[in-house]
């Protein structure tokens, strides 16, 4: 079973030059991720796991995928934990 | 936070003032609202500044006044709104509520309400907004509680209604709703009531403690500056104005805050520019992001809260190189000082 990450409920995302934007409305907070020009908010639309995000970060800097996986996923693993993405099921 | 690391294309969330208009005077008002102003922007424009903000990615439209559902066409630019995707918060006093209005609420995963109350009991409560507005904002709050709407009281705290907080925190409840404070703060209306209805040092380190014991109250602006360090990690630790917010004012111009609609803070007009193009080159913009008040740049807790609200210091001082006067060393030197 491939899990795909989504925006959680109303949580709203857009591409700022230093990386991510995450809006929480329900709890008025922002969350910042400074991933440059890694990640997308096209990368939570639920259509992409994290090893999907890896590789087409991989594929667009010309770094190892593995080491790509290194930094990705402790910050997916930590959205979740704070709920501004969650897992779907794909 | 360091704005300059992290810049934003755009504001988070912007104050939106659609109409000067109000059928309450009350004594705080920010914008000393009570006709419309002359040459408000019509829904057409109102509808391509709504585009403008879509494209950005503007999150948040918060909405306030004036009270804006006597703008004719506010809950049609409502709709509109919330057909770009664009989350909204409605300001209102709670006693123009229509039908129409509640059906546009409920259910709605775009939008939240906050009613401004000011005292659990109609004595406190009148005296700021008005003989007779207590029994009509509760009538208000009753005909959209235990509907599917995300709703909270507001009330600006001042020396009238302090101690009447968890009363207020109490009542809010008691409609399924959440309590909301905000800062009284020295623009429109309220400079002439700031001597008398200003917290004193006390009151301050009392409201200071409150806040930091109950993190279910709701803080909207500019709290970080008074508060301790538990409560300063639920938000902000500089003041948001042209970092992630802006105002629009009822005739298209824009400003850092809705508490500095001043000639001096002017950033633009949507009629004449975009709003990207303000956001990006006004120089008050470019001023407010670099601002930093001299007065408070030896301080030892300046990486917490950089100088406060300037809203505060300007109003007092009419200089936005001194400290927010109510921040909490401000307070707190006043407190050690006072003859016991």
């Amino acid at each position: 079973m491939n899990m795909a990450c989504r925006l959680a409920d109303r949580v709203r995302v857009r591409k700022e030059s230093w990386g991510l934007l995450f809006y929480l409305p329900a709890r008025h907070r922002v969350c910042f991720v400074k991933s440059r020009d890694w990640l997308y908010p096209r990368h939570f639309d639920g259509t992409w796991t994290p090893g999907d995000i890896a590789a087409d970060v991989a594929r667009r800097t010309a770094l190892p995928v593995e080491k790509v996986e290194r930094c990705l996923y402790p910050l997916t693993d930590r959205l979740k934990k704070d709920r501004v993405i969650t897992d779907e099921v794909r | 936070m360091k704005y300059a690391d992290w810049p934003l294309s755009a504001p988070v969330n912007l104050t939106w003032e659609i109409t000067r208009r109000c059928n309450l005077r009350c004594i705080h008002c920010l914008s000393d609202s009570s006709l419309a102003a002359e040459g408000e922007l019509d829904f057409e424009e109102c509808r391509g500044i709504v585009d403008q903000l879509a494209e950005l990615n503007v999150f948040e439209i918060n909405f306030g006044g004036g009270e804006p559902l006597l703008k004719e066409h506010f809950l049609p630019l409502l709709r509109y709104i919330h057909s770009r995707g664009i989350v909204t918060c409605i300001s209102t006093n709670g006693t123009l509520l229509t039908d129409e209005a509640v059906d546009c609420f409920t259910g709605n995963p775009l939008v939240n309400v906050q009613v401004s109350l000011d005292g659990a009991t109609s004595d406190v409560n009148d005296r700021i907004r008005g003989e007779g507005t207590y029994n009509r904002i509760i009538r208000g709050i009753e005909r959209l509680a235990g509907k599917d709407i995300p709703l909270s009281i507001n009330t600006v705290v001042t020396s009238l209604n302090f101690r009447q907080l968890p009363r207020m925190k109490e009542l809010a409840l008691s409609y399924g709703a959440g309590l909301r404070v905000s800062r009284f703060r020295p623009s429109g209306r309220a400079r002439d009531s700031w001597d008398t209805l200003k917290l004193s040092p006390a009151q301050l380190r009392e409201l200071s403690a409150w806040l930091n014991d109950d993190p279910t109250i709701l803080t909207g602006d500019s709290f970080f500056s008074i508060s301790q360090d538990g409560r300063r990690r639920l938000g902000l630790d500089i003041c948001g104005a042209c970092r992630m917010t802006a105002c629009i004012d009822p005739v298209g111009s824009v400003f850092p805050c809705a508490f500095m609609q001043e000639k001096d803070f002017y950033g633009g007009n949507l009629r004449e520019a975009s709003f990207k193009n303000i956001w990006e080159n006004a120089a008050a913009f470019k001023y407010f992001r670099r601002l930093e008040p001299e007065s408070c740049r030896i301080c030892p807790r300046f990486d917490k809260c950089h100088g406060g609200c300037p809203a505060v210091a300007y109003f007092v001082s009419r200089d936005l190189n001194r400290a927010d006067t109510e921040c909490l060393v401000s307070w707190s030197h006043d407190l050690a000082s006072a003859p016991i």
